[in-house]
């Protein structure tokens, strides 16, 4: 799946958008290099990384260049330090005045990433205060604005709307099978690209950049646990159920006609032609129905009056 | 309908060209394409035709600057340099006819030229023709009266209202419109201080987020009604004054289409724009000389109660060194071994 970057509004310029698979920042880096070589000042405004993970890479020419503007320590200023840059403050007039403390000249601004803003921000006023700040930072001139976008976080609806108002929108994504070859895998970025004329460019390019090794994993870094360990898959594989007879004979819970009448709660299966699996399910209650029983229907905690060894749950 | 009449719509036809008139009508709406191209051109066509006929201009915008958007118009053409354009176009397809192969069955027809080129004279012309390659002359400006709107510098003139939603946007505008309109006299109010003239109005890219509208990025925006109601009291407006308006919309952007149909109801005229840039149509040999599409989606009806009856639906555009021009498909059946071809050109007066 496609990243996009968006450039956005009056001030030209390229964004990467990037998705989980395929990191946009390194690309980010890149542009930002390049305002740099060409003499412009950039203010970075961080949200996602730390200021030293943002300037590790760049060479000293550009690192005297970068201005930091750091939202990523105190986003909600709780501690109130001096320098930080929350998101209330994104707003021309704020983002002006942190661009006036700056060199004056040609100035490139940079949003790392505009997916922070645009959820905690609505997408209008976001829009709104991108075309005001060329006009509201008056000592400088404002060249480009370039913002990061994750495109995997936002409804379809919303990346659409960031393309139609951007001037350059460059996609990252991984390359197709066989496209490359060396240790660091292969990447494609594609830009399209409105100029003044009204020409729409389009251009596919290929490069090679080393994204950090990690892979997407929902289930990192979570306070609960969603996985078994060795121990634990041992001992459940051995622990027997209620319910589950433990002597051939009639064995009604095992039969899988009586295994859909005996979950009425999670509803039949529509077919159930394999037998049971050996290894046990979890636990649950089931709602045992009568077959060769007359009678009332047992309460699931009730002991059984039949003489086969039927194992209580109590007795887990 | 109430309020003034001020021209009918007529559809001037002769055997070879037939001139599509949207002059003079109270609102039209004009669907943006995916990158808003060629709806732009149709608005700088409109406010162009505008100055020179000496009408009085109101450009409104949420993200360019209408002193920018004026000075990028396209300048007119002089009766010698449409000569001479003819006369290029005319020289060009006697070429190529000649390479063309000979018909093998309609060959009675082989000489008789493909497409009759004629422009009629001055005095029976409708509208003006555009040198889309040059810029109209600061002269002609400054000689027109223009009043404008730009969100941002409204927004800047109020600093207390830290973002401005579409309702505060939408309101702004229509009291400025309202405001112009009264002073100026467009709705007969200083009946003898001045003589009549016309207000044409351009309003770009409205509903998109830089109006402060979300109904392009979210499928149940905050105020679904907003846009509606907005136009509602613009008809009203432009009923009660000697005004023509042009709107430009990113209907592909709006995620709700329930709202696309009832901003067409609200319009007189809807005339949506498609580009092939970007789609496989662009490469498709049938579309090679054209840029895109034009789908009418609704023509007005003045005094009339019959539907949409005109014969043609398949119109195609293209921009060439210097004329937009559009043009309607059709099939010649004689040649039923060669692709269609596209004949009979529109000339659309704005």
């Amino acid at each position: 799946m496609w990243g996009e970057t968006i450039s956005i509004s009056p001030a030209p310029g390229p964004f990467p958008a990037d998705t989980a698979e395929c990191e946009g920042r390194s690309l980010l880096k890149t542009f930002v290099a390049a305002s740099a070589h060409r003499g412009e000042s950039v203010h970075v405004f961080g949200f996602e990384i730390p200021e030293e993970e943002f300037r590790a890479g760049f060479d000293p020419d550009v690192t005297v260049r970068l201005l930091y503007q750091d939202g990523f320590t105190d986003p909600l200023r709780w501690t109130g330090e001096a320098g930080g840059f929350g998101a209330e403050e994104f707003t021309a007039l704020g983002v002006a005045g942190r661009l006036a403390r700056g060199p004056a000249g040609p100035t490139t601004v940079v949003l790392d990433s505009l997916s922070w803003l645009l959820l905690r921000q609505p997408l209008p006023a976001v829009c709104q205060t991108l075309g005001q700040i060329p006009r509201a930072a008056t000592s400088l001139r404002v060249t480009r604005i370039l913002a990061l976008l994750h495109e995997d976080l936002h409804p379809p609806g919303l990346v659409e709307t960031l393309r139609s108002l951007a001037r350059a929108v460059v996609g990252v994504g991984p390359a197709p099978e066989g496209m490359g070859s060396g240790g660091d895998a292969p990447h494609l970025a594609s830009m399209l690209q409105r100029k003044g004329t009204g020409k729409v460019l389009k251009k596919v390019g290929e490069g090679k950049w080393r994204c950090p090794d990690w892979g997407v994993d929902p289930a990192a870094n979570l306070t609960f646990n969603l996985r078994l360990s060795d121990t634990e898959r041992r001992a459940r594989d051995g622990m027997s159920l209620p319910f589950h007879f433990t002597v051939s004979g009639h064995a009604p819970f095992s039969q899988p006609a009586h295994f859909s009448q005996a979950t009425p709660l999670l509803g039949p299966p529509a077919q159930c032609p394999q037998p049971l699996p050996s290894r046990p399910c979890p636990p649950f209650f089931f709602l045992p129905v009568p077959t060769a029983v007359s009678g009332p229907t047992p309460l699931p905690l009730a002991p059984p009056t039949s003489s086969s060894s039927i194992q209580s749950p109590l007795s887990l | 309908l109430l309020g003034p009449t001020y021209g009918t719509g007529s559809i001037l036809e002769n055997t070879t060209l037939e001139v599509l008139d949207f002059n003079l009508l109270p609102s039209s709406l004009n669907l943006e394409d995916k990158y808003g191209i060629y709806s732009n051109l149709l608005f700088k066509y409109f406010l162009a035709e505008g100055i020179v006929c000496g009408h009085n201009l109101f450009v409104a915008s949420a993200k360019e600057d209408p002193a920018d958007i004026l000075k990028e118009l396209p300048a007119p053409l002089s009766d010698d340099a449409l000569k001479n354009q003819v006369d290029e176009k005319e020289t060009a397809i006697k070429s190529k006819q000649e390479s063309q192969e000979s018909m093998k069955i309609a060959w009675r027809y082989q000489n008789l030229p493909r497409i009759e080129v004629n422009i009629p004279a001055a005095s029976a012309r409708f509208g003006h023709y555009y040198d889309v390659s040059k810029v109209v002359s600061p002269e002609l400006l400054q000689s027109t009266k223009w009043h404008r709107f730009f969100l941002p510098e409204e927004m800047s003139l109020h600093p207390e209202i830290k973002t401005c939603n579409m309702t505060c946007g939408y309101t702004r505008l229509l009291q400025s419109i309202q405001r112009i309109i009264y002073q100026e006299g467009f709705d007969g109010s200083y009946p003898q201080k001045k003589q009549k003239n016309i207000l044409r109005i351009g309003i770009q890219s409205l509903g998109s987020v830089l109006w402060g509208d979300d109904i392009c990025c979210a499928h149940n925006p905050e105020d679904i009604y907003s846009l509606t109601k907005f136009l509602y009291v613009l008809r009203g407006l432009l009923r009660m004054s000697l005004s023509a308006c042009i709107i430009t919309m990113p209907a592909h952007l709006i995620q709700n289409k329930a709202i696309m149909e009832r901003v067409t109801n609200l319009s007189d005229t809807v005339v949506g724009l498609e580009s092939f840039i970007g789609s496989e149509r662009e490469t498709n040999p049938l579309y090679k000389d054209y840029q895109g599409l034009i789908h009418v989606h609704k023509i007005p009806q003045l005094n009339s109660l019959i539907c949409d009856v005109s014969g043609t639906k398949d119109l195609a555009f293209r921009l060439k060194r210097k004329l937009f021009t559009i043009e309607v498909r059709e099939t010649v059946f004689f040649h039923y071994l060669e692709p269609e071809r596209w004949s009979k050109s529109y000339h659309l007066v704005l």
